[in-house]
């Protein structure tokens, strides 16, 4: 038995939020699928039942996440919470597992709406237990009100290293340091694109100042090499980098003692979806990586399947909502056959100045080849398979001139993880090597796009009903 | 013929098990051998196949080459030079149900006459073979000769050994068309490329229709599209090769402790998009009938599915020797279960063709048999 | 093996926020104090454990990473079915067990 909606939205953030409530309010049959227990996604994430974050005042991505979900409680918008998507065939089929096992609707129109996951660029210690993607941590610090530890020591690139310092500082954590791999001059340079969002810039400040008063040390144009301790961190290298992010030989690194490390390198736009269904993609390293081609009504080359938000290439929660909405629009449109609303003008000039703002934070957070180049030999890439640097580049060595050939030749990617973690730096290794990221490709999407627990897909069932098809030839 | 810059003694258009296999003793025959393929070298149904080298999913007819490509499989280090990570292992063939049981046991006895050595056994019997298996199998297929290969690995292994050999790979090189030329042929590779070839081998498995096409010949291929799915690493579920009677299942855990579940549950593609996406109510069920058999498998995770082609012929038996009017294009594919029987009826050819002696005749498989419109067969019946 | 891995010092943020109750979680065996709202997984870390599992070829210790259920390596069985522990909220007497993988 097989649902059928209008519209479905993969991904319950800020853009499928939005694209669902606009699809629902121009009378469009929608539903919108989440893993999560609630909507939200990542950014604006609720807190699990039973536990208060305290007053909403303050807290800007809590307020919008409250708001969008009463709109969404108060829509037409059927939602499937606690729903894993696992795969999407033709004609816009989409497989979850819930609670009741695997379920199947289709729809006319779909959008993926599936947001990133976070870049770490590897080093030496990084898969020590108490260090945490800085995306993570901010899940971890205002969903689920824990602190990654009580000395901490914030690390990467873009503007969620002041966020997460200063809610560290500001909820009785301590900040050890701040590591920034972009230099005061990289900050400056965006000013006037970080000015078409004065409130945003004041916010940033006011985190800066904060910090600056709790007395936290920043070390700017600088990473992290290593994380001592075996089983726990104990501390960690900071070490100066160049103009290519690359660090500078023969200098002393700073040991800072810690009991946590947070640590992001800019975020991949989740491409599954729109990879399973076979659209055309692009590399476009600005936006992440990877990135399905989208006209100006965000549809993509696969008639009607439409992208929204960061899974479509980084701008920010900001422009994701506005993404949404406008993407909704394009749905309607696509069911109907006639126009919405007025109101397209004024989003897509809400859209041009938060993506103007969004889009300079990403490039700001854009990988760069010195990054790469600096991750040793020795170094685990691929967490789930313990895959070095090494293997990467003896696979290549033995021949492999793709991502996909490697990983056929090392394991790299196929653990649980299924190269969400380590498939951006891997391709980037390989393309080191093979003469950049277009040539190296990257991963191919295979179903099922989350771990799936074979005892819930399969639930109780009869032998006699297994529909086992008729012998093979003798 | 002009524009014929490069030249070799023999020519093998694609770079699966079997074209590599061909390749490989070609080139260590004193041969300049070029091995060309559209994509990569092991990427098709050679590199993602399940792994299974079992004799009891294997054609009767095919089971003398089968014993003997298992024998090379389990010695790979030896004779290839590099691991594809074999593990020689127990197999069995379960029966759930009285129909199955009968099936079961007539298939049995011919692939035991073949020269298998299957024996059946019953349930408890086989469940003391197999821990893991579940305690509703009523009869079993029990063969000491089954194992299985880490598919993925063989692109990598033949790519050391090719390179060794001296032979050269031309990878994501597509050919297009074929000529005759004045000592030989020359093929014409998209972009313009061109290579010249005194002989010619077409080992393009489901694409062997395309390439006999190429020499104005007309060669039905099938395309199946297999399913396939692997588990995370787990905790040991099991220690043998398993499949149940119909052939619908293939299922074993590798050392590592991935346990991949295939057994030709049909997805959708075709030759000319390549796999497309699989069948949920298919994959369903190809997982459904592995748990059932594995119970542990319940607690586990899968992390992947994908889809390999398989080709079949009118007849489901490979298509071997060399095209009617075309003494030196010989082709050498569409075998069932391939990646078990393909290297030794791959290197079969090989010796025929670099004049040795062959212990075991492939003139069953001439492909003559299987042209649409063929005027004469080449060789004498 | 120490008796008591949890820290002097709570990583629980109690500025401002109100939890409901207090539960009781098993991890393999062992009885955890943690707050209706926690993830299993931030009950585990405020508890003092770190290591959810061991990576398969290197054999080290592994815990929380992405926090957003994509890199699996807090991934737990709950009720016979592995699950990240980042996305699932504890209940009173959960039962819990690292997943292990390397005992053959």
């Amino acid at each position: 038995m097989t649902a059928r909606f209008e519209a479905i939205v993969i991904g319950g953030g800020p853009a499928g939020m939005a694209a669902s409530v606009t699809i629902a309010a121009a009378g469009h049959s929608v539903l919108l699928v989440d893993e999560a227990a609630a909507p939200g996604g990542q950014v604006y994430r609720a807190t699990f039942p039973g536990l208060d974050a305290g007053p909403v005042q303050g807290d800007a991505d809590r307020r919008l996440g409250d708001a969008w979900r009463a709109r969404l409680r108060g829509s037409a918008v059927q939602v499937a919470s606690e729903h894993v998507v696992w795969e999407v065939g033709e004609g816009f089929r989409v497989s979850a597992l819930g609670s009741n096992g695997s379920v199947s609707w289709r729809a006319r129109a779909l959008v993926a709406a599936t947001g990133t996951t976070e870049r770490v660029v590897p080093f030496k210690g990084w898969t020590t237990p108490g260090v945490f993607g800085l995306a993570g941590a901010t899940v971890m610090l205002k969903a689920q009100m824990t602190l990654p530890g009580q000395n901490v020591v914030v690390a990467g690139v873009g503007p969620l290293l002041a966020a997460v310092a200063y809610k560290i500082v500001t909820s009785g954590g301590r900040v050890a340091a701040i590591v920034d791999l972009s230099s005061a001059s990289d900050w400056l340079g965006r000013l006037p694109a970080m000015a078409t969002r004065p409130d945003l810039l004041a916010r940033g400040l006011m985190w800066m100042a904060r910090l600056l008063r709790a007395g936290v040390p920043f070390h700017r144009r600088s990473t992290i090499s290593a994380v001592h301790g075996a089983a726990r961190v104990e501390a960690v290298d900071i070490v100066p980098v160049d103009g290519d992010r690359r660090p500078i030989p023969g200098r002393q690194p700073i040991s800072m003692p810690c009991d946590a490390l947070v640590i992001g390198h800019g975020l991949v736009p989740q491409t599954d979806v729109t990879g399973l269904l076979g659209a055309l993609h692009r590399f476009e390293v600005a936006r992440g990586g990877w990135i399905a081609e989208r006209d100006g009504n965000f549809e993509t080359t696969i008639p009607g399947l439409f992208i929204a938000g960061d899974g479509g290439g980084i701008f920010g929660a900001a422009a994701a909502t506005a993404q949404g909405e406008l993407a909704g629009h394009a749905v309607s449109r696509h069911l109907s056959g006639h126009s919405t609303a007025g109101e397209i003008g004024r989003l897509r000039r809400q859209l041009r100045r938060a993506q103007r703002f969004g889009g300079a934070m990403a490039e700001l957070m854009a990988l760069r080849d010195g990054q790469v180049d600096a991750i040793t030999a020795d170094c685990v890439v691929c967490r789930c398979e313990d895959v070095t640097r090494a293997e990467i580049d003896a696979a290549v060595d033995a021949g492999a001139t793709d991502v996909n050939q490697m990983k056929a030749w090392t394991r790299c990617g196929m653990g649980p993880c299924q190269g969400r973690s380590c498939g951006d730096v891997a391709a980037a290794i390989v393309g080191l090597r093979v003469g950049g990221r277009v040539v190296a490709g990257k991963f191919t999407v295979r179903p099922p796009i989350r771990p799936l627990p074979i005892g819930k897909l399969t639930g109780r069932f009869d032998y006699a009903d297994i529909p086992i098809p008729k012998p093979a030839p003798l | 013929m002009a524009g014929a810059h490069d030249s070799v003694d023999v020519a093998v258009v694609g770079a699966g098990v079997i074209g590599a296999t061909i390749a490989l003793f070609l080139a260590r025959g004193g041969m300049k051998v070029a091995l060309i393929d559209r994509g990569l070298i092991c990427r098709q149904a050679s590199g993602v196949n399940a792994g299974t080298l079992t004799m009891q999913m294997t054609r009767v007819a095919l089971i003398p080459f089968a014993l003997r490509a298992h024998h090379m499989w389990a010695t790979a280090p030896q004779w290839l030079g590099h691991e594809v990570g074999v593990v020689v292992c127990e197999g069995l063939s379960v029966a759930f149900t009285d129909g199955e049981a009968e099936l079961l046991a007539e298939r049995a006895a011919k692939r035991r006459t073949a020269g298998a050595p299957i024996e059946l056994v019953d349930g408890a019997r086989a469940g003391q073979i197999e821990p893991g298996l579940s305690d509703q199998v009523k009869l079993a297929g029990h063969c000491r000769v089954d194992g299985f290969a880490n598919a993925y690995l063989t692109g990598i292994a033949y790519r050391r050994a090719l390179v060794d050999a001296g032979a050269s790979i031309r990878e994501n090189t597509r050919i297009v068309a074929a000529e005759e030329g004045a000592s030989g042929y020359v093929l014409r590779a998209q972009g313009g490329a061109m290579i010249a070839a005194r002989r010619v081998v077409l080992a393009g498995g489901v694409w062997l229709q395309e390439m006999a096409a190429w020499f104005g010949q007309r060669l039905p291929i099938k395309c199946l599209i297999n399913q396939l799915a692997v588990t995370e690493r787990l905790a040991p579920v099991m220690r043998t090769v398993l499949g149940i009677a119909s052939g619908l299942l293939s299922l074993k855990q590798y050392p590592h402790g991935t346990v991949v579940i295939g057994g030709g549950w049909q997805g959708i593609g075709d030759p000319v998009h390549g796999p497309r996406a699989i069948v949920p109510e298919n994959f369903l069920g190809n997982v459904r009938l592995a748990s059932h058999t594995v119970p542990r498998l319940m607690s586990g995770r899968i992390v992947r599915a994908w889809l390999g082609l398989e080709a079949e012929t009118a007849d489901a038996l490979p298509a071997v020797g060399a095209l009617p009017g075309h003494p030196h294009v010989l082709v050498c594919g569409s075998v069932h279960s391939g990646y078990t029987s393909g290297p030794y009826i791959a290197k079969l050819l090989a010796e025929q063709m670099l004049g040795h002696a062959a212990d075991l005749s492939l003139q069953p498989f001439d492909v003559a048999r299987l042209i649409e419109g063929a005027n004469s067969p080449t060789m004498p019946p | 093996m120490p008796v008591d891995k949890t820290p002097a010092k709570s990583l629980r943020i109690e500025r401002r926020a109100r939890r409901a109750r207090a539960v009781t979680i098993t991890v393999d065996g062992r009885a955890i104090a943690a707050q209706l709202g926690d993830s299993v997984a931030a009950a585990m870390l405020a508890a003092g454990e770190q290591i959810f599992r061991t990576s398969p070829r290197a054999g080290t210790p592994r815990g929380p990473f992405c926090f957003m259920g994509s890199c699996q390596e807090c991934a737990v069985r709950i009720d016979g079915v592995v699950v990240p522990a980042c996305g699932v909220p504890v209940s009173d007497g959960l039962v819990v067990e690292r997943v292990a993988i390397d005992d053959r």
